[in-house]
């Protein structure tokens, strides 16, 4: 038995909010799962739904409210700051926009070395042998290193982001939306070298995605979060032949057409997504649910399991 | 027979710098026939925004129309003054945009900005205008219209603001419709929302559509004739069929490629090595060939637009002869 390298248990993330109604948002509101070494899991939602908060509460950019993250067996959830920073060794974040996240006046030879300096990692020359390593790993040239990141276009700043997260060695990189700002040239260009980096490093993901096809490609098990709960965990192919939820049914069948004579039935969802700060009562999709019964007005589901490596939180599955 | 309602000539857009004339937009030609809908495809920086921009007439400052002609219904619009522009603009041919919230003014009621927009272009009384509003936000599907005219946009959700966009575009009844990115901004699920009303009030009123759209998904969906951009000139043009089934341009069949696509399982995607060349160091010859694996020593020279038998277009000299090559 493989035992995960990440634990999430009951992780809550809730923001004040005074002076509305409500006085919390649940942003995250008790998900557990595993991830095994190794393993791609994928995130997928819609935006509001809590995966990004969720992403950074996991590497505790945003404190938790409640519960408990265990990284090879170890609580990491409310270390103290300087603990934490240590833990980040081991886990590192890549960002969705790879403009607004490298910092402009840095040159990028600084910007990748600064988690070694930060983590005090070697002399200054194994710190620079560490440094060309992994540029050229993710395909950039010494003589780029010397540049600033306006001199980039959208995919090589992402493989600066990409540089930045893996040069201390970390086993867990939690990605969130590494691809959605690319063109899709760039955007294959880009998951490709996170697939090298995998096998060359043994790493895991966490890859949170807007977009299922590219979660389909990428990940071996997906999560299907709606407003800060998982409605629905199981590995990808099972998911995308066997889905259960309805929001999962409805989510795939909204992607667009792959080709254009290929006919599909399609479930469109009536309304949007409620406000989170004032979630509906019950489970929180019966407003939009297709198959909404009674009692889902009253009572929250939980997320049980189904088959083999498949939960589902769904009360018509009770 | 066909009528185009949209011809573009040879179109030219560009700007100046160090002295030197930069065109974003190189000789595109584009035809729309009555009540059909046509895509434009390409990545970033390939010209497409602009390209639908000074179909509106609306080209920033700094960027200047250099050449071609614009004709809609056999009208020529390009020779206008501002003002008749006006006119043009709204009445004959709309647009929506990308990003809703941005396009759309935060101090003004959803309401008065549809009621503005009708008042400019036609002489009607304020309470004929504002039932005309609420009759455009049923029409687009927004529920309880009448107390939608009196909320601010940042009281409504992303999908329901793009709705918005849609009904003041349409609320003088034009003849063409242009959608600049109208879903990438929105979720899965509301963009399903978004093309399935688009279809339908195409099918209801009779309107013409261009979709600018990098998504090749959203293609698949709504168009059926496709231009496929890349920097600033027309590689490809083809039916929608014709396109996802025989794609020529090496270009177009690299974008094809690189999708990740849920039906097969593949270790790695192909992808289109390099980047696209910036607009002031672009190759004299074919504008892709820094990235084309089949480049030969003929691509240093320009290709033209070749028709071939299927009666696709393609600018690539592998399809010199109009013969298609190896299947594909």
């Amino acid at each position: 038995m493989v035992s995960p390298l990440l634990e999430v248990k009951h992780l809550k993330k809730y923001f004040n909010l005074k002076g509305s109604r409500a006085d919390y948002l649940k942003a995250v509101d008790d998900i557990s799962f595993t991830v095994n070494e190794g393993e791609v899991l994928g995130i997928v939602g819609e935006s509001g739904c809590g995966k990004s908060t969720m992403g950074k509460t996991l590497i505790q950019l945003l404190t938790p409210t409640e519960g408990e993250i265990l990284l090879n067996g170890e609580n990491i959830a409310n270390l103290s700051p300087k603990k934490v920073r240590e833990k980040r060794r081991d886990m590192q974040i890549i960002f969705q926009d790879p403009f607004s996240s490298l910092n402009p006046r840095m040159k990028v030879y600084k910007i990748i070395e600064e988690p070694l300096v930060n983590f005090k990692i070697g002399t200054k020359e194994e710190r620079k042998q560490r440094v060309y390593e992994v540029a050229k790993q993710v395909g950039l040239t010494q003589k780029q290193l010397d540049r600033f990141p306006h001199e980039f276009s959208g995919g090589q700043r992402q493989r600066i982001g990409i540089a930045r997260a893996l040069v201390s060695n970390p086993k867990l990189i939690i990605a969130d939306e590494p691809v959605s700002a690319l063109d899709v040239s760039i955007q294959s260009q880009v998951l490709n070298i996170m697939k090298d980096l995998k096998k060359e490093m043994n790493l895991t993901y966490i890859f949170i995605s807007h977009d299922l096809s590219v979660v389909h490609h990428f990940c071996d098990r997906i999560g299907v979060m709606y407003l800060g709960k998982l409605v629905e965990v199981a590995d990808k192919h099972e998911l995308f032949s066997n889905p259960k939820h309805p929001y999962t049914k409805a989510l795939l069948s909204a992607l667009p057409k792959s080709h254009p004579s290929r006919k599909k039935e399609r479930i469109v969802l009536r309304g949007d997504v409620p406000n989170p700060a004032n979630p509906p009562s019950g489970c929180t999709f019966h407003t939009r649910c297709p198959n909404c019964m009674d009692i889902c007005t009253v009572t929250p589901p939980t997320l049980k399991r189904m088959g083999e490596k498949h939960d589902v939180s769904c009360l018509l599955y009770e | 027979m066909a009528v185009n309602i949209l011809e573009v000539k040879d179109l030219k857009i560009g700007f100046e710098q160090d002295k030197k004339d930069i065109a974003i937009v190189n000789g595109v030609s584009l035809q729309l026939e009555k009540g059909k809908t046509l895509g434009i495809v390409g990545e970033s920086g390939c010209g497409k925004s602009m390209t639908s921009l000074s179909l509106m007439g609306l080209l920033p400052s700094g960027v200047d129309w250099q050449n071609g002609d614009i004709y809609i219904d056999q009208m020529q619009i390009n020779k206008k003054s501002k003002k008749e522009w006006r006119n043009v603009r709204g009445k004959k041919i709309a647009m929506i945009f990308q990003e809703p919230m941005s396009s759309l003014n935060p101090v003004y009621k959803v309401g008065s900005q549809i009621v503005e927009m009708i008042l400019s272009h036609e002489h009607i009384s304020k309470k004929e205008a504002l039932q005309r509003a609420v009759d455009m936000l049923q029409l687009v599907g927004i529920p309880r219209p009448e107390r939608v005219v009196n909320e601010y946009p940042h009281q409504l959700s992303g999908g329901m603001r793009q709705r918005v966009m849609i009904a003041m575009a349409l609320a003088c009844g034009p003849e063409i419709l242009i959608a600049d990115e109208p879903t990438t901004a929105l979720d899965v699920t509301i963009q399903a929302q978004i093309l399935e009303l688009m279809k339908d009030l195409q099918e209801k009123l009779q309107m013409s559509i261009i979709i600018i759209t990098h998504d090749l998904g959203v293609v698949a969906e709504i168009c059926e004739r496709v231009v496929v951009m890349y920097a600033g000139e027309i590689v490809e043009e083809a039916t929608v069929l014709d396109l996802f089934n025989h794609p020529l341009h090496p270009y177009t069949q690299g974008l094809l490629n690189s999708l990740p696509d849920i039906e097969t399982e593949q270790e790695y995607l192909p992808s289109i090595e390099g980047v696209v060349p910036a607009p002031a160091d672009m190759p004299a010859g074919c504008r892709f060939f820094d990235r084309c694996e089949y480049a030969t020593g003929k691509c240093k020279n320009k290709p033209n637009l070749f028709t071939t038998n299927i009666g696709s277009t393609v600018r690539c000299w592998l399809y010199e002869s109009g013969e298609l090559i190896g299947g594909m």
